[in-house]
Parts: structure tokens; sequence; C-alpha cells
């Protein structure tokens, strides 16, 4: 469809048409999306046409907490996203203003951070075993060094306790989706308002805190929201690296999902609906704070 | 944030049905039932379908056989399209057959048939999901034996018609003999001082693994003592729970004594075999004992790569087919539950996978049981006999699925 252009005013009306213009990204999202959390919730209070009927209840939110397993998981959920996202964004914005820095390799240095983005999860998270774990390319490499006497004197960093190299895995990839987003942002004029600064005698610091801050500030705060929901939800990464016990909200609620004991059914589904509602807090954050940085 | 709501979309997938990672083939039967005691018709219906086979993909020598044998005589002798489409766990296939059934697809599901047994059979049971009626009726019948308790009842759920055999799973323990001596391995117990005196070089995945689960239901037909205790009868908690709390002390008091000192588990027994190829570990139980000598013979596995029946015995299951009532193409769901009985079949996996035949070969011609007395298996592998002379019968689910929580609550995350 033609889109409105400048020169000549659409007759539709402007609501109209951005709800046209969106209808397509959004039936896809409420279609499938919806259609999944609609069943996802109708389960988890008991909805189970294949069994004995049963009225609906709300026993599998209360058994939620009692679950050994779900109270375990709601540190190492919380601290692994709340790391990782702290790391990419220092590393994202350090990258970024490296990038920035430079003259006649930068555009060399950026199409390298996008490398990473189109990789899958799963790929990083096999690449992290293969290089981090105990039979590992890094403890190898230190053993032939001689650091390590044998493989078990390495470091744990996989199916450890932490939870290090699944962080290490998400602060891969997400980093330098931090660095693009923040990249975008520098690259809309905060160079003249920077020179203006310091035409005006601006220190360094008064730079940084003035200028570069408030307008790193949105895109920074909308990429960081954006990586601490996906890593709250995901489930691939922590399930290659992490353990079986602890284990992250999404790798529970599958455990239980694939219960041969279809009675499970509701609690599985009970901690997929409290790990989405987690993910739409986060998105609702996401776009307050957005509001609030541009005003 | 779609990237989120992608991912919980993956994670609700199954539980849809409107998303599937997989590649499925367009229902290409009527989706009528067929009726198996006309085989004739089967083979009219079945010709030009494409079957759409949900099996678990982790074995290479059995996909080795599944690819190289047993598609293209589907296709040359039947018309019979194969698709095998990989679940990293059979439960996943079930909950697919459930999704749909919920999204009433009678007729014409799109899984036709799965690789099973054990608690997801019962799974299917429990919701009714599964076609009967036809496995003493498959021409090739005549060569299993359907009254041995081993064939007709699976982990202690009567099979009653609702699933075909196809394969014998005889557990094992797989050691590197350069690091552990026969002396070793003759008893769980001997196997557990060694690995106190070598610690870190023994583990098993976490149930609910399934060959996790079965490492445990070995240790807990040991601390029973006598196998009778348990097997062939249903389970009972006046009887398991004395046993149990002996099965986690005993359990517990080895973790020291485990990979990674015990604080944690491999996920599965990919990565199980993956410890072992690396020389992390130097032991593990397997369900597939016949398989290491492909392994060895690729080089992932050291030489010194043998297997081994602990004292206490062995557990040995069956594998089946199942048909979901729903599915499209049951017609060439049952010429594939024949063609797996097929006595050439079952020779291919036994001589060139290490796969055990569920046929009883001594209802074989002389001509056809001397191919299978033919086969070598290579020295890290045990012969027929020797494998299957202790065999333990699996135990009912009921054992199986108090195992697994009860491991999870007082082993895991203690």
């Amino acid at each position: 469809m033609a889109l409105g252009v400048a020169t000549r005013p659409s007759r539709l009306p402007r609501g109209l048409r951005v709800a046209l213009l969106l209808a397509p990204a959004l039936t896809v999202v409420v279609v499938l999306f919806g259609g999944g959390f609609v069943q996802a919730v109708a389960q988890s209070i008991g909805y189970q046409p294949f069994l004995p009927a049963r009225g609906p209840s709300l026993d599998a939110y209360r058994t939620v907490w009692a679950d050994p397993a779900v109270r375990a998981s709601v540190g190492i959920t919380l601290r692994v996203a709340t790391v990782s996202t702290l790391a990419a964004a220092v590393l994202g914005v350090a990258a970024a203003l490296f990038v920035r820095s430079l003259c006649r390799t930068r555009r060399a240095f950026a199409a390298l951070l996008q490398v990473t983005l189109p990789l899958p999860h799963a790929v990083a998270a096999l690449a992290m075993i293969l290089l981090l774990s105990q039979s590992g390319a890094l403890s190898r490499a230190v053993s032939t060094l001689g650091w390590v006497d044998a493989p078990v004197d390495f470091p744990v960093l996989t199916q450890d306790a932490f939870g290090w190299g699944i962080i290490a895995s998400y602060v891969w990839k997400e980093a330098p989706f931090v660095a693009v987003v923040v990249l975008a942002a520098l690259s809309s004029g905060v160079a003249e308002l920077e020179d203006a600064a310091r035409a005006l005698g601006a220190s360094a610091w008064q730079r940084l805190r003035h200028v570069l801050v408030p307008v790193l500030a949105p895109a920074l705060g909308a990429a960081s929201v954006l990586v601490f929901a996906f890593t709250l939800g995901s489930y691939e990464v922590p399930f290659l690296l992490g353990r079986p016990f602890p284990a992250t909200l999404p790798v529970v609620a599958y455990q239980q999902f694939r219960d041969p004991d279809l009675a499970a059914r509701p609690l599985a589904m009970a901690i997929a609906v409290l790990t989405t509602l987690l993910v739409g807090a986060c998105a609702v954050a996401y776009l307050a704070l957005s509001d609030r940085l541009r005003r | 944030m779609p990237r989120s709501a992608s991912r919980f979309m993956a994670l609700l997938c199954g539980a849809t049905a409107m998303l599937t990672a997989c590649a499925t083939s367009a229902p290409t039967g009527g989706g009528a039932s067929p009726d198996p005691t006309d085989w004739a018709s089967v083979l009219d219906t079945a010709k030009g379908q494409t079957l759409d086979w949900y099996m678990y993909t982790g074995d290479e020598a059995i996909n080795g056989v599944v690819e190289g044998y047993v598609a293209p005589r589907l296709l040359q002798e039947f018309g019979v399209t194969l698709n095998v489409v990989g679940v990293a766990d059979t439960a996943d296939a079930v909950n697919k057959v459930l999704a749909e059934r919920q999204a009433g697809r009678a007729g014409s599901g799109t899984v036709d048939a799965i690789w099973i047994n054990g608690e997801n059979f019962a799974t299917g049971q429990q919701a009714d999901l599964w076609a009967c009626g036809y496995p003493e009726v498959l021409p090739n019948a005549q060569y299993v034996d359907l009254t041995a308790p081993v064939v007709a009842t699976d982990f202690g759920v009567p099979v009653d018609g609702c699933e075909a055999a196809w394969q014998q799973a005889n557990s094992a323990l797989v050691y590197d003999s350069a690091r552990l001596t026969p002396a070793d391995v003759i008893s769980l117990t001997a196997l557990e001082d060694w690995a106190r005196a070598n610690p870190g070089q023994f583990t098993y995945p976490a149930p609910p693994d399934f060959t996790g689960s079965m490492a445990v239901r070995t240790f807990l037909y040991d601390t029973a003592g006598d196998p009778a205790m348990l097997a062939g009868s249903t389970y009972d908690a006046a009887t398991f729970a004395p046993l149990a709390d002996r099965l986690w002390a005993r359990l517990d008091a080895l973790e020291p004594a485990l990979w990674r000192g015990g604080e944690t588990y491999p996920t599965s027994q990919d990565a199980v075999e993956q410890l072992y190829a690396t020389g992390e570990i130097a032991a593990y139980l397997t369900y597939g004992p016949g398989t290491v000598a492909a392994k060895v013979a690729d080089g992932a596995f050291p030489a010194t790569t043998r297997t081994a029946v602990p004292g206490v015995g062995n557990i040995a299951n069956t594998s089946y087919l199942a048909i979901p009532a729903d599915a499209a193409d049951q017609a060439a769901a049952l010429v594939l539950a024949n063609l797996l009985q097929d006595p050439q079949t079952q020779l291919r996996f036994y001589a060139e996978g290490g796969i055990y035949p569920v046929i009883d070969i001594n209802r074989l011609a002389a001509p056809e049981r001397a191919e299978f007395d033919a086969v070598v298996l290579g020295q890290s592998v045990l012969s027929l006999d020797e494998l299957t002379a202790r065999a333990l019968p699996e135990l009912d689910t009921g054992y199986a699925t108090a195992v697994e929580d009860g491991w999870t609550a007082a082993v895991l995350q203690r």
C-alpha cells in the first residue's frame, strides 16, 4: 500500500493509517503469542480436555512456591539476567565509544560488531562449552602452558553454581547488540553538541555528564531493558550451559512440561505464565522509561 | 519486545501446536483407520503416503540403519516416503500429539508413528492417544514372542495391542580398561569403591533423563538385593519407602566421588558420552552398548573401551512403535511397524548398529539363524548371550516416576 507521501496528504485519518501499517506485525504477535498465552493460562487453571473433566482451580499457582525447583530458580534467574545486562551495557557502551573514536577503520569495526548478531543463541552456547568447559579449548591451552596440571584443576565455568557460562554466552551475544543501538544514538549530531560544549569551555567530565549521558540514556536504557527481558525468558542457553538444579525459570517450566504425569501440566503452565508476566513487566518498565527520558 | 515474545512462543509452542519447530509433511493419508487384518488393502492405502516418524535421533547407529536401509526399502517396496522427525526427548512427540488432540485434528494428525516406551507410552494410554489392535496381526508378528513378559508389558504397563515391538535395549556399563580393571566393574559396590579412589571419573545424567533414570533404578535393584522384590509388581509405596531411604543415602554418599564432586549432573546422556570421549570420565552406564564398537572404530572413544554387566544384572527393555489414533498416515505406519519386525531388518540393525533383535531368533529358518550367529560385534562389545544372561525387567512406571521424583528431591535438590 502507498505510504502517505509528504507532498500529498493521505485521505485516511492518521490513526487508521497507523493501525493499518501495524496490522501485519500485530496480527502475528496477537494470534501466535496471544493464542499460546491464552492456552497456557487455560491449562494452568486446569483445562485438560483429554483427561476427565475437573472444574477450574488456582491450585497450580498456590503450589508454585511450594516447589523447591521454583524457589531455587528465582535467585539464579534474576542473578543471571542482572549480571548479563550490566556487563552487556558496560561493554556495549565502551565498544560504541571506541568505534566512534576511530577514523579510517571505523566502518570495519562497526561491521565486526554486527557479526555476532545473526548467530543463534544455541550456537553461542555450544561455542562456550567448547571454549570454557574443563575439557575445552581454554583448559587445554592453559594446561599446555603448564599453569594447571589436569583438566580438573581448571576453574569450573560451565554447569557452574553461579552461572558464569550462561552469563558469558549472553554477554558475547548482547554486548554488540547494545553497542549497535548506542552507536546509532551517537551518530545523531552528538559530535556538534560536544564541539559546542567544548567551545563554551566544558571539561571532558562535564561534556560526558551533560551531553553524552543524556543523549545515550534513552537508547541504553531501552536496550538494557530488552536484554534483561530476553535473558529472563530465554531457554536454550541456560539449558545447555546451566545445571539441572537450580535452573532458570524457563528451564524449570519446561522440565515440568515434560513430566510424564499429565497432572503436572498446570504447574508447568503456571510457571510459564508467571515468567511471561515478569517479562511483560519489563516491557511496561521499558515504555515508562523511554517516555520519561524523551521529555 | 519481539525477541522475548518469540522466546515464549518457543516455550509454549508444544502447548499450542500453532508453531512447529520441525518440518512435517502435509498429511497425505485419507485419515481413515485402515483394517490391519486386511493387509493387502493396508499396502494399497499406504502407497504414496508420506510417513512422519518421530524418533529420538541421538543414536547414530540407529540413524544409519533407518536412513540407509529402512527408508529405501519403504520407498522401493511399498511406495512410502519416510520423513524422520528428530526429537531430543520422546515426551516432546507425545506433547505434540496431545496438543493436536486438543486442537481436534482427528484423522489429520501430523505425527504418524513414534519410537516409544515406558512412561511416554503410559502418558498416551492415560489420555487414550494410541491406535490399538494391530501388533498381533502384523504379518511379521510370527517371529515375535508376543507373550514374553519383556514384550507384553512395557515398564509394567500392559501393551494391550497399542504398540508394536521393534528392538531390544539391554543396558551395560561402558568403561575404559586402561583406567579400570575388570575387578572394578564386577559389582556396583566395586565401582563405587573405584570411584572413591578415583574421584570425578564417574557420573550419570540427571533423571528424568531416560538413561539417568535407568542408572538410578539399577542402583535401586542393587540396594534391594533381590530383584524379585520389585520386578513384575505394581508400585507399592510401603515397599518403596524403606528401600528409597537406603538408596538416597547410598547415592548421597557416592556424590563426592562423582564428576564435579557431585555438585551437579550432566543434563543428558549425550553430554555424558561427550565427557567420556574427552576423557573427563572413565565409566558410564548406557542403554546402547552395541553402539560402542562404532565409536571406538571412529576414534571417538579410546581403543581400550570395554563393556560389562555388573553383578546385579542389567536393566533391559523393549522399544516399540506407537501409532497415534489421530494420525493421517496410519496405513504407512502399519507398514513401517511390520518392516521393522522383518528378520532382514532386524539383522541389519544387529550387524551394523549393534542393536539387539526383538524377534525370537529360534523361530527363524536355519540359514537366517546362521546369519545372526555369524555377526561379530568387535571386542569392546559383549556377545548377545553375555548381555542377556542376567537381564532385569524394567520396573513398573509407578516406580520409575517415584525414582525420578525422589532422586530430584533427595539427591539433586538436597
